[in-house]
């Protein structure tokens, strides 16, 4: 018998969560976290309260600041909602990165060197950078349909040849005329650069697009036939395959838009942000990695990715504030990112269990005999 | 309550601005304890506030390359007037902050991009490699020098080219193998190119890498290595022969001090560009602070006689302090790139008795005779 039992009490299991439970647990989370990352920041001489006021000031209540939390947030947004959908059918895409960076190269091909007109350069980019990363992806679901191959280990692999291809490209053949002898592409022309909000970073067009998708992949997920087969994918594939599902057919589409979201992830960090092919591991800091985290985060929601998302862009950021503002090392700000995660992420148990108090009869038959009654 | 904390704090930060200290930020890639690029960096930010009582600093540690920008607002925020940013990398971002912080002054370490308000700084070491290669040429037993690198660009090209060069000067022999690791901080993949190359054959190692790594891993056979910014010759004593020291607030306190006295401006930087070698003291050719050659080393040198175009027959101990004292002078009188020089495939770079370019140093291409391995963009 169970400590529990002792008490009075059973774990149940709850079959869906509802939402104010799920923002109970969340923002409990949070709370703890907090309390714990304030004791770390007291032991480092910072007063907690000090210390939160200060980074709600630089993230929240500042404009710059604010647009930092959201630019960070629009490659892990799109990503994101992209590994909602190919994890909601049980495809466990851990790619976004190269899929991601086959964008980036998709979007500098064509900025570089296909002499489209300036109003259809954008459109374009976003365009190729869709069908790349796309492309990225149907490799993996299409070993996987057809003979079986593991896509954890196809999708992760492949982006190590991303990676590799992204630095040949701009070591080799795009290496730019201007970078005299450095390792980046030329930059792009600046009338082809996505715009942002007054002198910020934040290239709206792309978080834009984030947004839509997030409603399209919500809508095709709850309203469409589509996102019905995936579902039934994902929960029973047997009864999927009874149903006449075309396994092929739906995981191709599927991770077409799945990896292709992470593709126009690529277009915004190069179109909107660095102008141009550098360094794989600058052009994505491990976003194709932390979108993960943000689709599990996410629950399978599409539309909670964007908060997920979100989130991380502003633990991120918060992190950068700790480093100046509170003086903090640099691995102190790693470990607080990681504890406030790890708090999150353990809330998860809370969700689909929940504390039952036991029949009075039940107890008294535990306390007075000492057996379980069979009721 | 928090709110009068935070008013007060702010008044303070009034009073302080309004007052004579100059606030400066200095931004990091790496950690400050790397041992290596960040840490003299960080060393020499140290010494600068000794020398110059005025300047107050703030730094910050691993800041990812693209992602500089965001934190030139946080120093600005938190007052700078001057930011050194000390990564190539963060170039397109300073030019981009500077735009929108025209009052504030930029320095960017190895930078080629300037404006009124950014300058460029570096202290380059490319007679340092020079020197340590005289030294790796005779200490080597199987002619083969492993230089395990960072990317390949100019700065890190031109480094191989002219250890790969003093090399040749005093063992024709001497070839130089490149593995390149793709990161200036990677400590993993340098022990595994150092080990590369041991199984090569190599047994004298040169690095640009931000750690002791390939030094340790060198030492495990017994080869010698070369420190690599910051003294390193306490990792191991036995084989650290030379290397490469920097002081780099020969111009942090050369640049404050032109801006405290009004000389640097936000307005007049278009054209400043530190560009700080033996003779300006930026740059130490030694294992540690003074330690030009490593005792343990001195025999092995003093044993080694060459017949050389210029000194005659000369001990390789005696043939490093003789270039060092040529170019340690105001007006130096030798300089590494001088012709007639070839490249790997047969070109003719300089001819009998020219001298490269300041412009030609810095956009270094072409591969050194007697360099092995890949060599991307290759000319």
């Amino acid at each position: 018998m169970s400590l529990l039992e002792r008490l009075g009490y059973r774990l149940e299991q709850r079959p869906v969560p509802p939402g104010r439970v799920v923002f109970l647990v969340t923002v409990g989370a949070i709370v703890a976290a907090l309390i714990v990352t304030g004791i770390i920041f007291s032991l480092f001489g910072v007063n907690p309260f000090y210390a939160y006021a200060t980074i709600a000031e630089r993230t929240l209540f500042n404009f710059r600041g604010f647009t930092e939390v959201v630019r960070k947030s629009i490659p892990l947004l799109l990503a994101g909602v992209g590994l909602v959908l190919a994890f909601r059918a049980q495809f466990w895409n851990i790619g976004a990165e190269g899929q991601i960076l086959a964008g980036a190269v998709a979007a500098t091909g064509l900025a570089l060197f296909v002499p489209l007109p300036v109003w259809l350069m954008i459109p374009g980019m976003f365009l190729a950078g869709f069908l790349a990363g796309g492309l990225w992806g149907l490799v993996p679901a299409y070993l996987k349909v057809r003979l079986g191959v593991n896509e954890i280990i196809t999708t992760l692999m492949l982006n190590y040849v991303a990676l590799y291809i992204v630095r040949w490209l701009i070591n080799g053949p795009w290496k730019g005329a201007s970078a005299t002898g450095f390792s980046y592409s030329d930059k792009f022309d600046r009338a082809i650069w996505l715009p942002t909000v007054g002198t910020t970073r934040l290239h709206w067009p792309t978080l834009l697009l984030g947004l839509v998708l997030a409603l399209f992949v919500a809508l095709l997920l709850s309203r469409m036939q589509l996102g019905f087969e995936i579902r039934m994918m994902g929960q029973s594939p047997e009864a999927a395959r009874y149903a006449g599902v075309n396994f092929l057919r739906t995981t191709l589409i599927l991770v077409l838009f799945s990896a292709g979201a992470a593709g126009l992830a690529g277009v915004g960090e190069v179109a909107g942000i660095h102008h141009r092919l550098i360094e794989p591991n600058s052009i994505s800091l491990g976003y194709g990695y932390t979108a993960i985290i943000v689709a599990l985060l996410a629950r399978g929601s599409p539309l909670a990715a964007i908060l997920s998302a979100l989130f991380m862009g502003l633990v991120f950021a918060s992190g950068d504030i700790m480093k100046v503002a509170l003086r903090l090392p640099f691995q102190i700000t790693g470990v607080i990112n990681g504890l406030i995660l790890m708090f999150v992420i353990c809330a998860e148990p809370f969700l689909r269990y929940r504390l039952v108090r036991l029949s009075a009869e039940h107890r008294r038959g535990l306390n007075g005999r000492g057996v379980e009654s069979a009721d | 309550m928090r709110r009068t904390v935070l008013v007060l704090l702010l008044l303070l930060g009034f009073a302080l601005a309004q007052s004579d200290t100059l606030k400066v930020g200095f931004i990091y890639v790496g950690p400050v304890g790397d041992a290596g690029w960040t840490f003299a960096h960080d060393l020499a930010r140290q010494k600068t506030i000794e020398a110059l009582p005025n300047v107050e600093t703030i730094f910050v540690e691993s800041v990812p390359e693209p992602e500089v920008e965001p934190f030139i607002d946080q120093l600005v925020a938190e007052g700078a007037q001057v930011i050194f940013a000390t990564s190539f990398g963060y170039g397109d971002g300073v030019l981009s902050a500077a735009e929108r912080y025209p009052d504030v002054i930029f320095g960017h370490a190895s930078g080629v991009e300037r404006a009124p308000n950014v300058m460029t700084y570096m202290a380059d070491f490319y007679q340092v490699y020079y020197l340590n290669g005289l030294i790796a040429g005779a200490l080597s037993e199987s002619n083969k020098l492993g230089y395990v690198a960072a990317f390949p660009i100019p700065e890190v090209k031109r480094h191989i080219n002219a250890f790969a060069l003093g090399a040749k000067e005093v063992n024709p022999e001497a070839e130089v193998e490149v593995v390149w690791i793709f990161s200036w901080f990677d400590p993993a993949g340098a022990k595994e190119a150092t080990e590369a190359l041991i199984d090569k054959g190599a047994d004298v190692f040169a690095f640009t890498e931000d750690t002791p790594t390939v030094i340790q891993t060198a030492a495990e056979q017994g080869f010698p290595s070369f420190s690599h910014y910051a003294s390193m010759l306490e990792f191991s004593p036995d084989t650290v022969a030379s290397g490469q020291l920097v002081n780099w607030e020969t111009i942090y306190i050369d640049f404050l001090q032109g801006v405290i006295d009004g000389t640097y401006t936000s307005e007049n930087l278009e054209d400043l560009d530190y560009f700080w070698l033996l003779q300006d003291e930026a740059v130490e050719a030694a294992a540690a602070p003074g330690v030009v050659i490593n005792p343990v080393h001195e025999e092995a040198l003093r044993a080694a006689i060459i017949d050389h175009p210029e000194f005659g027959e000369i001990s390789v101990y005696d043939l490093v302090f003789e270039r060092l004292a040529q170019m340690e002078v105001a007006e130096p009188t030798f300089d590494p790139f001088t012709g007639p020089l070839s490249d790997r495939k047969g070109n003719r770079v300089y001819a009998e008795g020219e001298q490269a370019t300041l412009a030609e140093l810095l956009s270094l291409q072409w591969a050194a005779e007697n360099v092995v391995g890949p060599w991307e963009g290759e000319p």
